[in-house]
């Protein structure tokens, strides 16, 4: 076994990787919206749902791709890309702020009680799913190979694929820019300030509303374009896929701290691994059982996960 | 209806469209095809037409009114399960169609919607009210084998006779389980029993030294195929059962390539079969992929390209309505409004037992069970159904087909 | 705005013992009478009217419950209720398969098997607080329900079939249909939780929760024990899922790991809020819309969870303490600051 786990150590390892890039970009989403509001966003999964299928219609319908097309090359591959992650990522961004309009807006300012907005996100949650049910006629959405899957290189024997590298290339420059844009942009630093404190933010000038909008902006953002990372590794999507994602993705997010910008990276990427691992040793069905009893002692000795909760400290 | 905006409907065609043009069947092996489609065109319309033309020639002619005749379906139709049973619905309605449009005046059947969501705990609710509705006289369905052991005991006491096209649990019908279907429960589906061992060999033809990797859904279909497959001899070089929601198959592609497997048999359905197939392709391995009933659908060639699907070897009791002819499934498409799916030709089997009774002026639960019991006919692909005592198919053969050039093709019955 | 829950309180608080007497009775004799009315506006299309009762409504109604003393009296969000659920139900499916003892002895052994998981859990989760204790209480329904998947030793993805129901008792004899029988077994069961509730929650252990929830640093502070409260409320909210389980399974005859999905912790903690959070009146009545209610829209059919979904959305946007909340003086500030 060891033997084995030593010969697809690497293929492991690059699976796992790109895995965890996407639940690192939905994680930032719930992290975004919980380091601001304290709330699980819950219907963020379905946020990311549409982020996929936003993909698939711009490959299929914009560029006319069948599963029989010839993929892509070179310029005309990036720019495809780019329009699909630009589409899903202004998708997933719409629609998280108008999941924030009717479903929470109305509850936060009234101050109600913190589990209201719980139970209408699961509404929200399940409208929107049933809603690309009836859309779909409830079939599994197939996207055509847009790129060629072919490995690029190949290290002690995995192949390194170009997709997988473009989704941790990518994943990696969305978390840097999203640190730099909550450090630097005004923007950024009224939502930053809100989750320090949200009666000395509005004391301060800030138009809370506008904030929270944007903040579910930003958040709809990341988890749009994993969506877009979602449909160009593993090429279909459904309407069903958001719930078991969202809940693996907000499992990275508590890991790391939720709330915490960096706390949703490092936790998306053990996840993504640990989950590949594990299913390599364990078996693949002890997968889920593995990933909480890891959670389960992780946060047995750090109650705020690893990295605490404020949004760009390392440590609360 | 919602699903009749303007809006729902651009929405509705950009999304739901399929490759409409499925590939169309070319190559050297063209007129075999072609003559083998002609063969089953005939069969095709012998079976529909004996579904619906033996009333013409029994019943007496009347001006009387339509007399109206209810069946059910019951499979799930809302949730997350729900395209398994909309296709089936889809399949159930379009034999009603048919017989309708031949028996105008003479006989009207409905079809009631029983959604039970594929799962157990809705099963129990919707099935008493369905039982104790006394219009229904047939039940098509239901879809799963765990929504069937749930409302089994509400139908056996009303004496509901049933169809089911996919609840394939060897338990249901097995006398030495307790015949927990006796009396009222039929099924045109093969069972795992017979599907497993000939998934196995079909896997393996012509295959030297073959090494078999199995992965299994964690459904209780998945998981009774390998059961099965294992009871009939298999050699298995290694196995995994992975969530019915899984994506990423990374890990179980290491394992695969860990055991040096060259034959990857998956028990489950077509949508995760279609990603698991990519996803092994994709890493470089070169071996056989093998699937069951549940991939056999044409709903897999929308999730994956030809070329990946390419040598694909699937086992089923019957034949998807492509396959059988263009022109069926282009009447189909005319008809329902949707290309056919997983198990559409069962569906269509099933419902046209209940009409031929129909057709033959029965209307009440207990003639409709004896002529469910005695039915001999046959079924849309031209094979022979006649149910045996516990309600399973007698003795048809287990089907083999192979994907090539990016369609689902007939390679006779797995010797 | 017109307060149902104050209008219902001060119709009760001006009665005398003689009057709330029969206000409760009356009250019985209502929901008891609740399976003759099928053939009115209630009656449910599709799905059987008395078996829609049954389950979901009872069952959901004893769950909301056994939830609502863990998050509605302790303010502990508990995501993976549907663990004792099922740990009830597969107690009742092996011991009803396996040995001879019948519904009413396996009952004890069902509540203590999931006490027991509810100690379990608790000692290394309640440490944590709100969403950590969620996601942490989420994997143990999934650790147990991918466990009963996995185990083929019970049943595995096939599950148990042939689970009995129980014993004739009194000459009332329970057949699988007999619907009627259920509901009125199942009402007295939730009539015996809800006196069970009531108890507990005047006495200190109700005081020492509600303080817990109001703050619970503040109720350390004060002396009050909060951990051995959190556990004592988790066990005992544990104790009433595990009973909803094994009366469940004698029900339906055949469960399988498909049966104790996370779908059901959520619905069921959508029942407790959407109802009114802590207020047993208000759960109650939660459970019962939310149980109710698709079976009843299913003419809608296609878009049958769509109305269900938006439901929900419109609800707690307009009453988001439930339709009958708690009482004024039990509400805890809002909790945005609570971190």
């Amino acid at each position: 076994m060891l033997a084995n786990f030593q010969d697809q150590f690497l293929s492991l390892t690059f699976g796992g990787l790109s895995l965890g890039f996407i639940y690192v970009l939905i994680a930032l989403g719930y992290t975004m919206v919980y380091g601001v509001l304290r709330m699980i966003n819950f219907a963020n999964s379905e946020v990311f749902m549409y982020g996929t299928f936003a993909t698939v219609v711009i490959i299929r319908d914009l560029f006319g791709f069948t599963q029989q097309s010839e993929p892509a090359t070179g310029f005309r591959l990036f720019y495809i890309l780019l329009i699909c992650l630009a589409g899903s990522m202004f998708l997933s961004g719409v629609l998280s702020i108008f999941l924030e309009l009717v479903a929470y807006r109305r509850l936060r300012n009234r101050g109600s009680n913190k589990l209201a907005p719980l139970i209408s996100a699961i509404g929200m949650s399940i409208v929107l799913a049933e809603f690309m049910r009836i859309l779909t006629d409830s079939r599994y959405v197939g996207s055509p190979r847009v790129m060629e899957k072919s490995s690029i290189a190949t290290i002690f024997g995995a192949n390194l694929r170009l997709d997988n590298v473009i989704v941790i290339v990518c994943g990696l420059v969305l978390y840097l820019v999203l640190q730099q844009f909550v450090k630097k942009t005004r923007l950024g630093k009224a939502i930053r300030a809100v989750s320090m404190n949200e009666d000395s933010a509005k004391l301060m000038g800030v138009n809370l509303n506008f904030v929270v909008s944007g903040t579910f902006l930003v958040g709809g953002l990341m988890t749009g374009a994993a969506g877009f990372f979602y449909t160009l590794k593993y090429e279909n999507t459904s309407f069903s896929i958001g719930f078991e994602l969202g809940i693996a993705a907000f499992t990275a997010a508590i890991l790391g701290g939720i709330g915490n910008i960096k706390g949703a990276f490092y936790g998306g990427i053990s996840l993504g691994l640990v989950e590949t691992y594990a299913s390599f040793f364990l078996g693949t069905q002890w997968k889920a059982v593995t990933v909480f009893l890891i959670l389960v002692v992780v946060l047995y000795f750090r109650p705020n996960g690893v990295f605490g909760e404020a949004i760009t400290q390392t440590r609360a | 209806m919602l699903g009749e905006g303007l809006i729902f409907n651009l929405l509705k065609i950009s999304l739901g469209r399929y490759p409409s043009s499925l590939p169309v069947p070319g190559g050297h092996d063209h007129e075999r095809r072609v003559i083998m489609k002609n063969q089953r065109s005939i069969s095709v319309v012998a079976a529909i037409a004996l579904a619906a033309g033996t009333a013409v020639a029994i019943a007496p002619a009347s001006n009387a009114a339509a007399k109206v005749v209810t069946i059910a379906y019951q499979g799930p139709l809302t949730g997350e399960e729900a395209q398994v049973g909309i296709d089936e619905l889809n399949g159930v309605k379009y034999a009603v169609q048919l017989f309708n449009a031949k028996n105008k005046g003479k006989y009207q059947v409905k079809i009631v919607e029983v959604d039970d969501q594929g799962s157990g705990t809705e099963a129990a609710k919707v099935a008493p009210g369905t039982a104790s509705n006394k219009k229904i006289i047939g039940l098509v369905g239901p879809a799963y084998s765990g929504a069937t052991i749930n409302s089994l005991p509400f139908y056996k006491q009303t004496g509901l006779p049933m169809v089911s096209p996919s609840a394939t649990r060897v338990s249901i019908t097995d006398p030495t389980q307790g015949l927990i279907g006796f009396p009222v429960f039929h099924r045109v589906v093969a069972t795992d029993l017979v599907q497993g061992p000939a998934l196995y060999k079909l896997a393996t033809k012509g295959v030297s030294s073959p090494k078999v990797f199995v992965i299994d859904d964690q459904s209780p279909y998945g998981v009774g195929l390998v059961d099965y497959m294992k009871r009939g001899g298999a050699v298995l070089a290694g196995q995994d059962s992975v969530s019915d929601k899984t994506t990423d198959w990374t890990a179980t592609i290491s394992k695969v390539t860990a055991a040096g497997a060259n034959v990857v048999i998956f028990t489950g359905y077509y949508a995760q079969a279609a990603s698991l197939y990519r996803q092994l392709r994709d890493s470089g391995y070169k071996g056989v992929l093998a699937g069951g009933d549940g991939v056999l659908s044409p709903g897999i060639l929308t999730l994956a390209s030809a070329s990946i699907l390419e040598g694909v070897r699937l086992t089923a009791g019957t034949v998807p309505l492509t396959e059988i002819s263009a022109s069926l499934e282009a009447d189909f498409k005319k008809k329902v409004g949707v290309a056919s799916g997983t198990y559409a030709a069962e569906s269509i089997d099933a419902a046209n037992i209940f009409l031929s009774c129909i057709g033959k002026g029965v209307s009440t639960r207990p003639n409709m069970l004896k002529c469910v019991k005695a039915y001999k006919g046959k079924s849309i692909t031209g094979t022979t159904i006649a149910f045996d005592k516990n309600g399973d198919v007698a003795g048809g053969p287990m089907n083999s087909f192979e994907i090539k050039g990016g369609a689902i093709k007939f390679t006779g019955a797995v010797k | 705005m017109f307060n149902l829950r104050d209008f219902g309180a001060s119709i009760w608080e001006r009665s005398d013992r003689k009057m709330r007497v029969l206000i409760a009775l009356s009250a019985i004799a209502v929901a008891a009478m609740l399976p003759f009315l099928g053939g009115t506006f209630l009656n449910t299309p599709v799905a059987d009217y008395g078996s829609v009762l049954v389950f979901p409504v009872a069952i959901f109604a004893i769950m909301a419950l056994g939830l609502n003393i863990v998050i509605g009296k302790s303010g502990l969000l508990d995501l993976g209720y549907v663990a004792f659920f099922a740990i009830g139900a597969y107690t009742m499916g092996l011991l009803g398969t396996k040995t001879s003892l019948n519904t009413w002895e396996i009952l004890p052994i069902g509540i203590a098997m999931a006490m027991f998981a509810g100690l379990i859990l608790g000692v290394p989760a309640l440490r944590l607080r709100g969403d950590y204790l969620a996601i942490i209480t989420l994997g143990f329904g999934e650790i147990v329900r991918i466990t009963a998947l996995n185990l083929n030793a019970i049943g595995g993805a096939n599950g148990i079939i042939g689970i009995p129901t129980p014993p004739t008792i009194f000459g009332l004899e329970y057949t699988f249909d007999n619907h009627r029988l259920y509901f009125w077994t199942f009402l007295i069961i939730i009539l015996l939780t809800i006196w069970m509730i009531r108890r507990l929650s005047v006495r200190r252990g109700g005081r020492a929760w509600e303080s817990i929830r109001q703050d619970e640093d503040a109720a350390e502070l004060m002396g009050v024990p909060t951990f051995k409260y959190k556990i004592w409320a988790f066990v005992l909210g544990a104790s009433v899922g595990g009973a909803a389980g094994v009366l469940y399974a004698s029900k339906t005859l055949f469960i399988s790991p498909d049966n104790f999905t996370l779908q059901v912790s959520i619905l069921i903690l959508a029942c407790v809020i959407f109802g009114g959070m802590g207020n047993i009146w208000g759960v109650i009545l939660g459970a019962v819309i939310l149980g109710y209610l698709p079976d009843r829209i299913r003419f809608l059919s296609d878009a049958r969870l769509l109305v269900f979904g938006i439901v929900l959305v419109l609800m707690m946007n307009l009453r988001p303490d439930g339709i009958l909340p708690r009482k004024k003086r039990e509400k805890a500030l809002p909790a945005k600051d609570s971190k």
